[in-house]
């Protein structure tokens, strides 16, 4: 599990650096995605299926950007487009490509309803990360901040 | 106190600025309107697409202006997002005259973008990690790292003769696929498919995804179907990479199934 963290970690801080993120935000980057990769592993051992673990994952992780982006007076975004990228579903993609070229009907089918779940899984998450007020995290903030 | 017109002008072109490199519609419009604010126009409209702003000011009174700009998609720059929105912070607390915040402006457009040598290693490295992630071994990882370098060189040579965005992610994944299948069929034991999982990480939708779901949530359904539009067509893109590829080698070696 400590390896995973790490893991998710690099490989989150690595796509921040793609996407350009200022050197002093990578570190945080990095953790915002190790968190949504960490909470949905655990969800999965609970024995939930990919979608709810996900939407869990993604609401976590919403939160923990917005609580960052407070602490750290940076854009939301910032922390929260390289955190998304472990959940996002590259995985369904290539096996929903792969099971229809090898005209496995049903399996195509079924990845492909689980790719579109997945996706509107981190939907949702977002969407209710994104439902509790800004105020509750304006008090995060110190108190030098100017409108 | 500074002309309508030269506010209007600051306030659209950094709101340009920020959408050029990939912030959400909802900053983009809240930015305008904030340094309207801040400069007492009270008579104002901003309209913010996915590609374009709209912008009036003062439109019952003498010095009437409005503003248009187109704003192709471009690639997100986290940096310069988060040096514009600083900017305009300090405009609309009046930290920074109208004249500095024309320098200041120049400046954050002309955040370099990190390196080509840095960006290539850090493609590898991410590749490597999401492979491993997903369930690769740490031969996989490595394999992962050497064809994201490749991708990552393919990408920008892609960007400087600025092809469709189609062509690229077709060409993109099909290159991840070529070679995860070279070195399957040079023996290594490798999981083919972990290698290649990882290694489209780079090609994956994961910012039009999220920019879609936010504007949608700010209740911007144009611009949210811009984007999600943007990251249905990227996935279906990296399927037909991917299954190309994977059809041409089922002809070539006899409809061998793949592990």
């Amino acid at each position: 599990m400590i390896l995973q963290f790490i893991i998710s970690m690099i490989a989150t801080l690595s796509f921040a650096v793609l996407f350009n993120a200022p050197t002093k935000q990578l570190f945080f980057c990095g953790l915002t995605g190790a968190f949504g990769w960490i909470v949905y592993l655990v969800c999965l051992n609970y024995g939930m299926s990919v979608a709810p673990a996900c939407l869990i994952a993604t609401f976590v992780l919403t939160i923990m950007s917005r609580v960052l982006s407070a602490v750290r007076k940076n854009p939301v975004t910032m922390f929260l487009i390289p955190g998304i990228f472990p959940l996002v579903p590259g995985a369904g993609i290539y096996y929903t490509a792969y099971y229809l070229i090898m005209g496995e009907m049903s399996e195509f089918s079924a990845k492909g309803v689980e790719t579109f779940l997945i996706a509107g899984a981190i939907a949702l998450g977002i969407v209710f990360g994104f439902s509790i007020p800004q105020a509750v995290f304006n008090t995060l903030k110190k108190e030098d901040h100017t409108h | 106190m500074a002309v309508t017109k030269e506010i209007l002008t600051l306030a659209v072109e950094i709101a340009d600025a920020l959408l050029r490199n990939g912030s959400e519609i909802y900053r983009v419009e809240d930015t305008v309107m904030h340094i309207l604010d801040a400069y007492e126009i009270e008579d104002y409209d901003v309209y913010v697409l996915s590609n374009g702003i709209f912008a009036s000011a003062n439109e019952n009174k003498e010095d009437a202006c409005s503003m248009i700009r187109h704003v192709p998609l471009g690639k997100t720059h986290l940096g310069r997002i988060a040096a514009l929105n600083q900017l305009s912070r300090e405009i609309c607390s009046h930290d920074c005259s109208l004249v500095d915040s024309w320098v200041r402006l120049d400046e954050c457009k002309n955040i370099p973008e990190e390196k080509t040598g840095v960006q290539v290693f850090f493609c590898g490295l991410g590749s490597a990690g999401f492979c491993y992630l997903f369930g690769g071994q740490p031969l996989d990882a490595f394999l992962a790292f050497l064809i994201g370098l490749l991708l990552q060189l393919f990408l920008i040579a892609a960007k400087k003769r600025s092809s469709s965005n189609f062509i690229v992610n077709i060409f993109g994944s099909g290159i991840v696929t070529i070679l995860s299948l070279l070195a399957l069929s040079a023996g290594l034991p490798i999981l083919q498919d972990k290698v290649v999982i990882g290694a489209i990480m780079p090609l994956v939708p994961g910012i039009a995804l999220t920019t879609s779901i936010r504007d949608f949530f700010n209740g911007d359904y144009l611009s949210g179907t811009i984007h999600i539009i943007d990251a249905l067509l990227t996935s279906f893109s990296i399927a037909v990479g991917v299954g190309a590829i994977i059809t041409i080698y089922q002809l070539l070696t006899g409809g061998v199934l793949l592990p």
